[in-house]
């Protein structure tokens, strides 16, 4: 009881609220067959029935193996009964995964005899049980380890993407707006969210936000600038995935929310190390700012230009694999699968660095308003 | 003229004028990393080679260039790089683990159609490749950290010499606490920008709901979020602990005040 008692009343039912959250999403996350259309079915046993080794022109050799499934039907009118399937899958699992027991699968059903044994085969894994799993995981460690910035982070990240889940609906429906104006708008939005929900209402998140704008904006122009003096050449837009649109507009909307984060980084760092500096000294001098400023800026150029590299370039990583390994030449390869990633990278660089001096001279005007206001 | 090029000599010419020496040792840094990054992939392409050790050697080469190149090898640049590895390596076990469970390697329905060229039957695991992905895309947000966290921890035990262990891991907790926001938006917008043309599609094509949270290019994508929020959190007590440690436990400065 005492220990009940030590812990803040607010805690408690915050404690409360996250775990009965929880508890309940996990529960229904495994029960939540029936709100599905395709049938859905656990496996409940898995025999290897066939493997055989294949090896292609280059070399490369693999097995495949086949898989059968017995498994029982978790939705749909036929719920409870048996089901056999197959799947195929080779060792290294490129595109089909192995199964094993306890797993779920969306099945499509075939049309059998009465008193026949049913049988189907495999659509896809049903993922979202395991995928709530890792996101509560994700959560609890965020909490765990930054308490409320924490909570700040992860209801930044859910406000965020609603925000531009909506944008893009908002894009969709109507014809005649450009994605990049839409972005530009959201943008704007998340920078002051995000910012205000980082440090709250000071003059020092308002510098940053300024900065901030003025950084993306600037890196974006300086980006569709250059695309635009040189036709974009090396750039591959068809290589694009995913693609039911113009690849270019598509591409730049990306460039400017992907390195906004960076460039928000960039701007807080700054603003709230200058602003601690005011607050220690009073009277110090706007070269002195400058100095310190231009000292903190070099330090995280090179780590932060970094950040946005790997995070563009690593996913390309399988698709490298997939064309070496059949054997296209090194030039060809890099130039078709990494040209997007890399002006992404480059232009979150350019906005990086940019942010450095912006950020600089944005956060001395808000100290000397707040110095003459005093 | 290639529109890359011009970029690169932009990018090259801002961080020499802002940063000056360091700038042009940063931009080396980064052309230094796309190199090891590009080698362990053409490593990786034999199937003898474990892609898991690969990451692992590839994520110390590159923490060691954006460490001691960039700044110097020093006592805070050393903690931060030892705090890397033992992060990367905690991670690394839990992003394996979760990779084969959710089933989100190699390639989804919506990827497989640019790729039917090529063969897909290579004989390299590419469960592992998945999880090399994910380290990969979040070890520059790491590596930041924890020299962002370790640096300033330095510094207050320069000031204090006799702080105590605790005192010293809480003085860490509270800057990486202030530091976990940004570095978490750092990396879900750079993701979110990258999945945009999907979103796209998604709307375009109509999808449900159950439809996108279980095709596998969205879970690979969300565990990748994911994964990469539990590694900028995860660094910072890893980072915290080691370097109340080093400065506490093995300092000169502890060892004469106690004579």
């Amino acid at each position: 009881m005492d220990m009940i008692k030590k812990i803040p009343r607010k805690r408690l039912v915050f404690l409360f609220i996250l775990s009965t959250v929880l508890i309940s999403s996990i529960y229904f996350v495994y029960h939540n067959h029936a709100f599905y259309q395709d049938p859905i079915v656990q496996v409940t046993k898995v025999t290897i029935i066939d493997e055989q080794k294949v090896s292609d022109g280059q070399g490369n050799t693999d097995i495949i193996y086949t898989q059968a499934i017995e498994g029982k039907l978790k939705n749909s009118p036929q719920k409870d009964e048996r089901v056999y399937l197959e799947n195929e899958f080779s060792q290294s699992r490129v595109y089909h995964p192995e199964f094993q027991e306890g797993d779920d699968v969306f099945v499509t059903i075939d049309q059998v005899q009465e008193g026949d044994d049913l049988t189907g085969s495999i659509i896809d894994a049903k993922r979202d049980h395991y995928l709530l799993l890792v996101c509560w995981f994700f959560i609890l460690v965020l909490i765990a380890v930054g308490r409320r910035q924490g909570l700040f982070a992860v209801i930044s990240l859910v406000v965020n993407a609603v925000l531009l889940s909506l944008a893009l609906d908002v894009y969709i429906a109507t014809a005649d707006i450009t994605l990049l104006f839409i972005m530009s708008l959201v943008v704007i939005v998340m920078t002051a969210l995000s910012l205000v929900l980082v440090s709250g209402l000071t003059h020092q998140t308002y510098a940053a936000i300024i900065a901030t704008l003025i950084g993306t904006f600037s890196l974006l122009f300086i980006t569709i600038l250059v695309l635009a003096m040189t036709n974009a050449e090396g750039l591959r837009f068809e290589e694009m995935e995913f693609l039911t649109r113009p690849p270019e507009a598509v591409f730049m909307a990306g460039v400017l929310v992907g390195a906004l984060g960076a460039v928000m980084d960039v701007a807080v760092t700054i603003s709230s190390s200058l602003f601690s500096l005011y607050e220690k000294n009073h009277q110090i001098s706007d070269h002195d700012l400058k100095q310190s400023g231009i000292e903190i800026g070099k330090d995280i150029m090179g780590t932060m230009t970094n950040i946005l590299f790997f995070a563009y370039v690593s996913g390309t990583i399988p698709t490298l694999l997939i064309y070496f390994m059949n054997g296209a030449p090194l030039g060809f390869t890099l130039s078709l699968n990494l040209s997007l990633e890399l002006t992404r990278a480059l232009a979150g660089g350019i906005g990086i660095v940019l942010a450095i001096p912006i950020g600089l001279y944005t956060t001395i005007f808000f100290i000397n308003r707040k110095r003459a206001s005093v | 003229m290639n529109a890359l090029v011009i970029l690169t000599i932009i990018l090259f010419s801002l961080m020499t004028l802002i940063g000056g020496k360091k700038g042009v040792r940063s931009f080396i840094a980064l052309f230094i990393n796309f190199l090891v990054l590009l080698i362990t992939v053409l490593i990786m392409t034999d199937s003898n080679a474990s892609p898991v050790v690969l990451t692992v050697i590839a994520c110390a080469l590159i923490s060691a260039v954006t460490l001691f190149f960039i700044n110097e090898s020093n006592a805070k640049t050393k903690t931060a790089f030892v705090s890397t590895i033992i992060t990367t390596v905690l991670l690394l076990l839990f992003i394996q683990f979760v990779t084969d469970r959710v089933m989100v390697q190699g390639f989804g329905d919506e990827e497989v159609e640019g790729l039917t060229i090529y063969s897909f039957y290579l004989g390299i695991d590419f469960l592992q490749v998945a999880t090399s992905v994910v380290i990969m895309s979040t070890i520059g947000a790491v590596t930041d950290e924890a020299i962002s966290i370790s640096s300033p921890m330095f510094e207050i035990h320069r000031h204090h010499p006799t702080i105590s262990m605790k005192a010293l891991f809480q003085a860490g907790m509270r800057i990486g606490k202030d530091l976990l926001g940004t570095s978490a938006n750092t990396l879900f917008f750079a993701f979110f920008g990258g999945y945009l043309a999907l979103l796209v599609r998604y709307k375009d094509l109509s999808y449900t709901f159950g439809q996108i949270i279980n095709s596998k290019v969205f879970s690979a994508q969300m565990i990748t979020i994911f994964c990469a929020g539990i590694g900028v959190a995860l660094i910072i007590p890893v980072t915290a602990a080691i370097t109340s440690y080093v400065l506490v436990k093995k300092s000169p400065a502890h060892k004469s005040s106690k004579s």
